[in-house]
């Protein structure tokens, strides 16, 4: 790193330091803020979503999994019970359970490195699952919705192709509202 | 007649003007009766129509929104929002989400023509604006407020009252026409009627007759008016024989038709002065029949009506047409003779008076007679310069033509002959 000439430059410097100080409470805040909006969005995407009735038993109600690190994840695992056909408690799995395919409707896609996603995602095509990543790059990979997540706006992506092999149906409303991706 | 009635006073109309006012009024409360009875109605309906619109455009957009409210993406919402409202008569869109936050407002700017009156006009055609939840999942996400336009209200009103004024100011049009067609109808006779009324007013005259009128009361009331015409003209010529009868029997003698002594006097006295003025001379001839008084006691009153007649068709003949020949009574008859230019003149008029009276008269009663006349004569001014003094001297004259021998009678007496010869 170079050393600051400038007088100006230090005193930047302070100033993003004494800022820095500063950040922690304030993200704080901003996570808080962004897992509530998380939280609405798969809500609202789980809710505009169709499961066709082969393959897996419905029966107690709708399975939602998480799997990954996730950031915002929390409130959603916490509160559980996104909509009225839900199962209560949401599921935290490992990225390499076997109990996704099985059990699972729809799977909320922690940071996970390329190799695992991609794994994941092929593993899960045609089970009839749902998948949403926190990653907003993860639809070239294979998942269905990846979301953009900035203060304050959630928003997400759509990987159509995705979608139509899973067998989930998704309200068109939905498909519209994303930004739509090309497939890789 | 009053005064009033002679002089109208300022505010009295035509009947033109009160017929077009009267067509004008009618057709001006029919036209605005059925023509804002039929906006109020078209209103009404118009208004139901389009609060049911507002509902539909609502529910399009709850509809369309729903997904876009449910993530909160204002873009998206709005986008949809424009997407179903813009075509719409729709003023304001504002959507609310589940938090009570506004995630749309939208207002619509192309309502360019009078906005503020559009708004008046869409909040007292439509009260309240619609409010409809945005239902997702059997919940509610948020809510849709919309607030129509009125612009289709505000063009049908504008439509309506345009056409209501084409349609008056043509009303009056028509009116105007039609009472220049009833004036026709009715005026038309009404002035007939008043000239001939006229006419026979100041001028007396009662050879126009009102024509004819296509109206039925107007036509009779003309009828009549020319039976009365009828009458009264048939009254007043009566009347006119009456007069001239009347006038003539109190001039004239009823048995020879000749005129009487009043009538002579008034001429007499006429002439006098007409000569005295022109410096001329006129003579007053006095004739008595000599035997009269014998044939009507021989051969009675019939026969000296009889006597009388002939004579005075005989005494006509050798006057001239101005000379005035007039009954004095019983035998005696006068003659003014104006004007004569010399004594020569009378002289031989009396002789052919006498020649004329000579012929014997054949009486009804199959007998014949002969009668002589007395004549005097009397000029003026020699003789006197009155009428009395000339019917004087004439009466004088006469009896001494009648007192002198018969072989004098022949001729006629003179007064102041030798004046008048020399």
């Amino acid at each position: 790193m170079r050393c600051f000439r400038h007088p100006l430059a230090a005193v930047l410097m302070a100033v993003l330091l004494v800022g820095g100080l500063a950040m922690p409470a304030a993200h704080a805040a901003n996570v808080t803020l962004r897992m509530a909006a998380v939280t609405e969005v798969v809500a609202g995407i789980l809710s505009y979503a169709r499961w066709p009735d082969s393959g897996k038993a419905t029966a107690g109600g709708l399975q939602l999994c998480v799997v990954g690190p996730t950031e915002y994840a929390d409130a959603l695992l916490q509160s559980g019970n996104p909509a009225s056909r839900w199962r209560d408690d949401v599921k935290r799995l490992a990225v390499d359970d076997y109990e996704i395919t099985a059990g699972c409707h729809a799977l909320y896609v922690g940071v996970i490195d390329d190799q695992e996603s991609q794994q994941l995602f092929s593993r899960i095509q045609g089970s009839h699952i749902l998948s949403i990543s926190e990653r907003n790059d993860s639809c070239a990979m294979g998942s269905m919705f990846c979301l953009n997540i900035e203060d304050g706006l959630v928003t997400f992506d759509v990987n159509l192709d995705a979608v139509a092999r899973s067998g989930v149906k998704v309200h068109l409303h939905v498909l519209k509202l994303g930004r739509r991706t090309s497939r890789p | 007649m009053t005064s009033q009635q002679e002089h109208p006073s300022a505010r009295a109309r035509t009947l033109n003007s009160v017929l077009r006012r009267t067509h004008f009024k009618v057709a001006l409360i029919a036209l605005a009766l059925a023509g804002l009875s039929l906006t109020l109605v078209g209103l009404l309906a118009l208004r139901a129509y389009s609060s049911h619109n507002l509902l539909l455009v609502a529910r399009s957009i709850s509809y369309t929104a729903e997904a876009a409210v449910v993530f909160r993406d204002a873009e998206a919402a709005i986008e949809s929002v424009r997407l179903i409202a813009e075509p719409e008569e729709v003023a304001s869109v504002r959507i609310i989400d589940r938090q009570g936050e506004e995630l749309v407002n939208w207002e619509n700017m192309q309502s360019g023509l009078l906005p503020k009156v559009e708004r008046l006009i869409s909040r007292i055609l439509q009260p309240s604006p619609v409010i409809m939840p945005i239902m997702h999942d059997d919940a509610s996400v948020g809510q849709l407020e919309l607030v129509g336009s009125g612009k289709g209200l505000l063009s049908f009103l504008i439509n309506g009252l345009l056409l209501l004024g084409a349609c008056l100011l043509l009303s009056a049009v028509g009116a105007s026409r039609l009472s220049r067609s009833v004036i026709q109808g009715i005026a038309q006779p009404l002035r007939n009627l008043a000239k001939v009324a006229h006419s026979v007013r100041y001028h007396g005259t009662f050879d126009h007759r009102v024509p004819p009128a296509d109206i039925v009361e107007l036509n009779e009331l003309g009828k009549d008016f020319n039976d009365l015409l009828d009458e009264v003209e048939a009254w007043r010529a009566h009347l006119h024989e009456e007069n001239a009868v009347l006038s003539h029997r109190a001039s004239h003698d009823s048995l020879t038709g000749l005129a009487n002594r009043e009538f002579l006097r008034t001429r007499l006295n006429r002439e006098i002065r007409g000569a005295d003025e022109q410096g001329q001379r006129l003579a007053l001839m006095y004739m008595d029949c000599d035997r009269f008084k014998y044939i009507n006691d021989t051969f009675g009153h019939g026969a000296g009506d009889d006597v009388l007649k002939t004579l005075a068709t005989r005494l006509h003949g050798q006057l001239r047409k101005n000379d005035l020949l007039a009954r004095m009574g019983g035998d005696e008859f006068a003659a003014v003779i104006s004007p004569y230019y010399q004594i020569e003149d009378l002289h031989e008029i009396a002789c052919n008076i006498q020649e004329a009276a000579a012929i014997p008269i054949k009486l009804t009663n199959g007998h014949i007679v002969a009668v002589s006349l007395s004549i005097g004569i009397a000029v003026f001014p020699d003789d006197a310069q009155t009428m009395d003094g000339l019917l004087e001297v004439a009466d004088a004259m006469m009896y001494r033509a009648k007192r002198s021998s018969s072989d004098e009678r022949r001729a006629a007496h003179f007064a102041n002959m030798d004046a008048i010869t020399e």
